[in-house]
């Protein structure tokens, strides 16, 4: 088990020209689980192997429980990575490569067993243990993959690489719940790094989200889907994407033109470039005659089964998208009302959140 | 503790690139020398331990009594060598590029069986198939010419022509070549406008060790001519006769191993680029 | 007009296809929806001329080309693997198959051109594919695939290897991208529900070399043919238990029955029941408890233990449950699925009766 802090941790792979890291401080609570999400080459693969320790930081230190290790190995940070691609000993069995890691340390036979046991069961793979590991499923080989770094009971914390990418979404359930089982259990801190949102707001009690080598957002999965702290969060978290809207201050209103929304705002003026952002999913469909939002003309709808996505365009050209889950019966063409609840309105000036639409007065 | 790591893993690297490099400077040393130097002790140092002379240099480009004859065996062997490398990668390459992409099956022989049977070439010693290609050789009445060689050096350098090709496209996704076939080549259109243009990296190190082999190589070349052809390694070896001029031989060795220097360096120069490498995901 | 005629294919005792009979219609866009291994990119190659096959014919227009080698077919291809030609630019990677075709260089050129703007790669025509990002590599291959406005158009997983974002924007654009491409039969092989029904006009559900289900998207959704369908196209997928119907009630295992279904039910006798995520509300008279919660910005699904088997909900805004919390389901009633005990469908909530 570890708390492991990043203190002024950056790094270049280019002796300082430009940083695929940028300085920042960080904690990871022990026992936490924790996404890193962001577009490829935000900086996440990064900062995860400077955790595991196959990269050294070009600046800064890292301490597990306040030990510096900086410059120890990976090799004695007690860390287990799952990658990508499921790594199998593939002419062993399932029973031998849970075991192999404790072979290799010359653990005692009889707590070799034990361990690899308890590992299997909790893992679901009991059953096949004598099953050669090549002939296993893509998820089952990402299992024992994973049980490898489980049966040492040192480990103080799992670090995942986008380990669900080779896994079919039906199973992907199956394997998320594992491993927060394995979180509950164990107590051990997870970093489960991806690029796919739900993958991250699913697993994660908390969801850093990177790009271009920095912390745009860090908070619990409601947090940055309620209150995303700037546009590019809005926009990356969330499908669709958040609406965003140009709005205007004048006499002490903010209002968004095209639309019926205005609320008082007397400490905007100044502000720069204003925008309002809300969530398609907080849009709701109404008869025009009552929508307190807007009316708009319906573009496209697009039935994904257990849910709706309703493409709407607003006077002036504005489009913004809707999302519902019950039963949607309008066509292209009809006319709708929208209505959004102020408290669901978030205000960006300059691409970064200033608040909530119905906290302005 | 990090220092003391440091200090020993150059130290092993510096013995280990003094033992490769020392017989070079030796020859270096030797090919300056005269009878008198060469007899009176092991010394390495021109000007300081002996006194240098360019007579072995020399001997090379002179005529007559005390000149060597360099520049037939010198042609001699870039022919064979040249030749035979160019058909053992023509045919290696196809037959390769076949192995990979298709299946042959002849009762119980699949591909497999077809590149062992290749490579199978290279693992009897050479001495076993002496007699064979001397035979032949004599059958076809092309013994101790060049071209009775190239046949026999085409034989010899097609298993790694092969072997390395097999290798190299064994790494090309073979969706790049149904690709070229959706987009309307035939196989032989894919394999030409497609999967060769891409196999640079592939020919470059399979001509490099064609070339080295056929060069270096002596048992072949001494067993299969006797006075009409000659090919370096052989026309070096005669020189060892009662009384070795060595210094004309170690001049004669040292510019016999120049081409393959120069072949060695410019394609650590194009490896190095990574020219290709990672182009094919 | 496309069709497979018995179209089967075995190697090794692992089926890859079998008894395919299916005719793809010009202009339409079918979405083949399966798992890894289901027989989707088995499908394309047999279409292709790229799979031997067993037996079984396909016929374009009425003409058998079940003997064409591939490069007579005309066909086009996205690989879910970035393929492009390394040795040429992007702009020649696309003139390609035109030359190919035996286009002059400057018409297949400017041809190219065209479609590398269709695609935002207008800027990037001298760059080699190894110098682009993932999703520009695919941008190209798509071009080039459309580029020939070939009749069929096979569109494999193409999206699968991009990131989320990346992955999410490319699919909004499909529709402008596809548009010259529309009088063709497009393939497209996904392994996800969301995908296969914002794309298709049709839908392919395929498992184990086989197609279970066929019909458009809403149609399949609605009235899915067997479980099998059902559970492939619910993401999060339907929960399935057995349970006896009495009259106007459901028996479930564990001692558990909901009495007055007020929707018509099927003839008493055993039955599979299936329940949507969606269709689950809290509170109810069945005792479940949480084994995990999982939270997706909106919604929330949670994996519940009942006495009759594990059930899967999906509830609307952010609610955090405990695990092991204990809870009181209840399943709308008139939104259950019933199937028979070998699995088919016999009655569902939505849809027409399908043919």
């Amino acid at each position: 088990m570890a708390r492991i802090e990043l203190r002024d941790v950056a790094h270049s792979y280019n002796g300082g020209k430009d940083y695929a890291l940028k300085p920042l401080n960080m904690v990871w609570e022990d026992g936490r689980t924790y996404a890193l999400l962001g577009p490829s080459g935000c900086g996440k693969t990064t900062m995860l192997n400077i955790i595991s320790g196959l990269l050294k930081p070009s600046e800064g230190r890292l301490l597990f429980d306040g030990v510096d290790v900086t410059d120890s190995k990976a090799e004695g940070r007690n860390i287990a990575q799952v990658f990508q691609f499921p790594v199998i000993y593939s002419t062993m069995t399932v029973a031998q490569n849970l075991a192999f890691p404790l072979v290799c340390r010359g653990y005692p036979v009889n707590e070799i067993k034990q361990r690899v046991d308890s590992v299997a069961e909790l893992l679901g793979l009991s059953e096949l243990m004598q099953y050669p590991a090549r002939r296993l499923t893509a998820d089952q080989k990402q299992l024992v993959s994973m049980g490898r770094g489980l049966v040492r009971e040192d480990v103080s914390a799992i670090l995942l690489d986008e380990p669900l990418t080779v896994i079919d979404p039906q199973m992907k359930f199956e394997l998320r719940r594992k491993l927060k089982q394995i979180n509950r259990e164990f107590g051990i801190t997870m970093v489960f790094v991806t690029h796919d949102q739900t993958e991250a707001m699913t697993f994660a009690e908390e969801v850093v989200v990177m790009k271009d080598g920095e912390i745009m957002q860090r908070g619990a999965p409601q947090d940055l889907f309620e209150r995303p702290g700037n546009t590019f969060v809005g926009y990356f978290i969330g499908s669709p994407p958040m609406n965003f809207l140009s709005a205007e201050v004048a006499e002490g209103k903010l209002s968004c033109p095209n639309t019926k929304f205005s609320v008082p705002a007397d400490n905007l003026g100044g502000k720069g470039e204003i925008q309002i952002g809300f969530r398609p999913e907080f849009v709701e469909l109404v008869d025009p005659e009552k929508a307190n939002f807007a009316t708009a003309r319906i573009e496209k709808v697009d039935n994904l089964g257990v849910e709706t996505i309703v493409t709407l365009t607003l006077p002036g050209n504005l489009t913004v998208r809707a999302k519902t889950t019950t039963r949607f019966h309008q066509d292209a063409g009809d006319v709708v009302g929208l209505s959004v609840s102020d408290d669901r309105i978030q205000l960006y000036s300059n691409g970064q959140r200033i608040g909530q639409a119905n906290e302005m007065a | 503790m990090r220092t003391v790591y440091l200090a020993i893993k150059y130290l092993a690297l510096l013995l280990w690139s003094s033992f490769i490099v020392f017989p070079f400077l030796w020859a270096l040393s030797t090919s300056f020398k005269d009878a008198n130097a060469i007899t009176s002790g092991a010394t390495y140092i021109p000007w300081l331990q002996f006194k240098p002379s360019s007579q072995g240099w020399a001997s090379l480009f002179s005529d007559g009594s005390t000149g060597i004859n360099i520049v037939d065996p010198y042609i001699n062997s870039a022919v064979v060598t040249i030749s035979a490398s160019l058909i053992a990668i023509t045919l290696g390459t196809l037959a390769a590029y076949g192995l990979s992409r298709f299946e042959f099956r002849a009762g119980f022989i699949k591909n497999n069986d077809i590149t062992f049977f290749f490579i199978s070439q290279r693992i009897m010693p050479p001495i076993v198939l002496a007699i064979p290609f001397f035979l032949m050789l004599k059958t076809l009445g092309l013994l101790d010419t060049v071209y009775g060689l190239i046949l026999v050096y085409v034989a010899l350098l097609l298993p790694i022509a092969v072997w390395v090709m097999i290798d190299f496209f064994g790494n090309i996704p073979k969706e790049l070549d149904e690709l070229a076939m959706i987009d309307g080549c035939r196989p032989i259109g894919a394999f030409f406008r497609v999967i060769l243009p891409n196999s640079t990296p592939g020919l470059v190190v399979a001509g490099m060790f064609c070339l080295i082999f056929g060069w270096n190589d002596f048992f072949f070349a001494f067993t299969l001519t006797f006075t009409k052809v000659q090919l370096l390694p052989v026309a070096i070896v005669s020189l060892n006769s009662s009384v070795t001029p060595w210094w004309s031989l170690s001049a004669f060795a040292l510019i016999s191993v120049a081409p393959l220097v120069l072949i060695a360096f410019l394609v650590e120069n194009f490896l190095s680029k990574g020219s290709l490498a990672g182009a094919i995901r | 007009m496309l069709e497979m005629h018995d179209v089967s294919r075995t190697v090794d005792g692992e089926v890859h296809l079998a008894d395919i009979n299916f005719t793809f219609e010009a202009g339409k866009l079918y979405t083949i929806l399966g798992r890894t291994g289901a027989g989707k990119t088995s499908l394309m190659r047999a279409l292709m001329g790229l799979l031997p096959l067993d037996r079984g014919q396909v016929l374009l227009d009425g003409q058998d080309i079940t003997a064409h080698p591939v490069w007579e077919r005309k066909m086009a291809m996205v690989y879910q693997q970035f393929i492009n030609y390394p040795h040429l630019n992007v702009l020649d990677n696309v003139a390609f198959p035109l030359r190919r075709q035996g286009v002059r260089k400057a018409e297949a050129r400017a041809r190219a051109r065209e479609f590398l703007e269709l695609v935002d790669l207008g800027s990037m025509l001298d760059r080699r594919p190894s110098q682009l990002s993932g999703g520009q590599q695919q941008r190209v291959a798509l071009a080039r695939a459309l580029v020939k406005e070939a009749r069929t158009l096979m569109l494999d997983e193409p999206l699968v290897n991009l990131d989320y974002k990346l992955r999410e924007q490319l699919r909004e654009q499909f529709p402008r991208i596809l548009e010259r491409n529309r009088n063709s039969v497009i393939l497209y092989a996904t392994t996800e529900p969301r995908e296969a029904m914002q794309l298709g006009d049709e839908i392919l559900v395929m498992h184990e070399g086989r197609i279970l289900d066929t019909g458009p998207p809403e149609e399949i959704f609605d009235r899915p043919a067997n479980i099998q369908v059902a559970t492939i196209m619910g993401d999060p997928p339907i929960s399935t238990f057995p349970g006896v119907i009495e009259g106007d009630t459901l028996r479930l295992g564990g001692g558990i029955s909901i009495p007055g279904i007020r929707r018509a039910l099927p003839g008493d006798g055993e039955y599979l029941v299936g329940v949507r995520p969606i269709d689950i509300n809290i509170p109810g008279p069945i005792p479940a408890q949480v084994a995990i919660s999982e939270v997706s910005g909106s919604e929330t699904v949670v994996h519940l233990i009942t006495p009759f088997g594990d059930v899967l909900m999906l509830s609307q805004g952010v609610s955090s449950y405990d695990p092991d919390e204990r809870l009181e389901i209840g399943f709308v009633a008139d939104n259950l699925y019933f199937f028979s005990t070998d699995g088919r469908l016999i009655s569902a909530p939505y849809g027409e009766e399908r043919a």
